[in-house]
């Protein structure tokens, strides 16, 4: 690969004596969508913790082009009706001002919120008031005032209604597009990420294996399967 | 109303006023990083740090604030290192803070001491010096959640909100943690090691379900906490009981007047 903006190399970790990711090696090319799928427990979260420096216990290497500004959306928890309200202003300032860095105006966050979809009236709005479909569009939006080059989702469908699903891929691809970005989509749904995916990565707890979109073969009219098994 | 022409009685309303304020000011972040006992582990820390002081021969008050710095230093680190629960933490902090300062206190049994004051409260001998003390670390307090506000809000949310990838958060963490000391530290002077909890907890619940935002949280609850604190010293003028008591009163009163109107309302 010529010009990757992630590079994963023999990435192993180990948990009590249990394998959570086995000699895992890939890259990812720059303002490519690549989709890394794999059952629940595949280790995904965990290596997207790791590529991220989240988790330093591990052996072997990730390397982050120099320059690149890498920025994730972790998977939606679904509402705490204990955490006080939060207004959808306060979720993105707090997500965008780190402490030396300095707040972001209204008007950068309205034109965030352009990006996704929304208006700027939702700027006043509780963020417990949102369905699950808007909290993650705000959650891009937050995600894209940081100007990230490269943009991680850890399974951006998991609170969100059947209804937006589409509608929010959708965003995704023409926002990976629109702002030439690197992006990492996390998911268990392969339906919905190989039509959107330049790569697909498949990950299970021990084994990964690279699997190219058109490797992917319709069997008995049902959802398509990998060509290779370990997925 | 002669009573409020007394300087005693005039540093207790000054005093109890900035309390309530850095209380209402510091009760959300409290409420939200679900860490409540921390402020009662505090104030027993600061129990250790009064008998230490008083074996050593300074300033009890004073030397609650250097041990409850340490502590608090500790506590993040132990925190972070991601070994022990917080709960079994605040226990750990909590038990021997108070087991140390029994222990201190015993050994200075020679010395004429009342750790009631420490534990209730004795907003009613406030000193010139304490009221000093006490506004400027109202001052720097209010400062540092002002200019820190939303890095403030992002370190005590919920891991899901939080900047995952930076070790900003940790820092502002330590930096909330040191907050909540001195303000434990003002409070046991003022309203009281066990009841300084109520004071930032109590506001938080009674306004929450009329609130849309943070901010408005926090403003809410500083008026409800200066309501509580200047109607319960309105009180013990002409009651003969404890200030802390009427305070904390007016506050659990409150909280039951918006929970009938909000079950009305609903309605």
């Amino acid at each position: 690969m010529n010009n990757p903006s992630i590079t994963v190399t023999n990435i192993t970790k180990a948990v009590a004596g249990r394998r959570l990711l086995d000699d895992v090696s890939f890259a990812i090319e720059k303002q490519s969508l690549v989709s890394l799928i794999g059952p629940n427990g595949a280790g995904k979260s965990t290596l997207v913790h790791i590529m991220l420096g989240l988790d330093t216990h591990y052996t072997g290497t990730v390397s982050i082009t120099p320059g690149e500004r890498i920025t994730y959306i972790p998977q939606l928890a679904t509402i705490d009706r204990h955490q006080l309200p939060l207004s959808v202003q306060e979720y993105i300032a707090i997500g965008t001002t780190p402490l030396y860095s300095g707040i972001r105006h209204d008007v950068d966050m309205v034109r965030a919120l352009d990006h996704v979809g929304l208006t700027a009236s939702t700027l006043e709005q509780p963020c417990a008031s949102l369905s699950g479909g808007e909290r993650q569009r705000v959650a891009i939006a937050r995600a894209l005032l940081a100007e990230p080059t490269i943009l991680v989702l850890d399974e951006p469908l998991a609170a969100v209604d059947y209804a937006s699903r589409d509608g929010l891929y959708t965003l995704i691809r023409h926002l990976q597009q629109d702002h030439a970005m690197t992006v990492l989509l996390v998911s268990h749904d392969i339906e919905s990420v190989l039509p959107l995916s330049d790569r697909v990565l498949c990950l299970n707890k021990t084994l990964h294996t690279d699997c190219h979109p058109t490797a992917f073969t319709a069997t008995d009219g049902h959802h398509p399967t990998a060509v290779h098994h370990h997925c | 109303m002669e009573l409020l022409t007394y300087t005693f009685v005039q540093y207790a309303f000054l005093g109890g006023i900035a309390m309530a304020f850095l209380a209402g000011l510091l009760g959300p972040f409290v409420v939200q990083s679900k860490q409540a006992i921390a402020s009662d582990m505090f104030a027993h820390v600061a129990l250790a740090g009064i008998g230490g002081a008083l074996l050593a021969g300074v300033s009890p008050w004073w030397g609650a604030l250097p041990t409850l710095i340490v502590v608090s230093t500790l506590l993040w680190w132990l925190l972070d290192t991601d070994s022990y629960s917080p709960d079994a933490l605040a226990m750990f902090f909590l038990s021997g803070g108070l087991a140390l300062a029994l222990a201190f206190v015993h050994i200075a049994r020679d010395t004429t001491f009342a750790f009631e004051q420490y534990l209730f409260g004795s907003i009613v001998t406030l000193t010139t010096p304490d009221l000093i003390a006490i506004l400027i670390a109202t001052v720097c307090v209010a400062g540092a959640i002002w200019s820190l506000w939303y890095p403030l809000i992002g370190a005590t949310q919920s891991p899901s909100y939080r900047i995952p990838f930076s070790r900003t958060p940790q820092l502002v963490l330590l930096l909330y943690f040191w907050i909540l000391a001195i303000v434990v530290w003002i409070g046991i002077k003022t309203i009281g090691g066990l009841l300084i909890g109520a004071l930032l907890v109590i506001p938080v619940l009674t306004v929450r379900a009329w609130a849309r935002s943070f901010k408005q949280v926090l403003w809410y609850a500083v008026s409800v906490s200066v309501s509580a604190v200047i109607g319960g010293l309105f009180l013990a003028l002409t009651i003969d009981l404890p200030p802390s008591s009427l305070i904390i009163g007016t506050l659990i009163a409150l909280f039951c007047i918006q929970a009938i109107a909000r079950s009305v309302i609903s309605r």
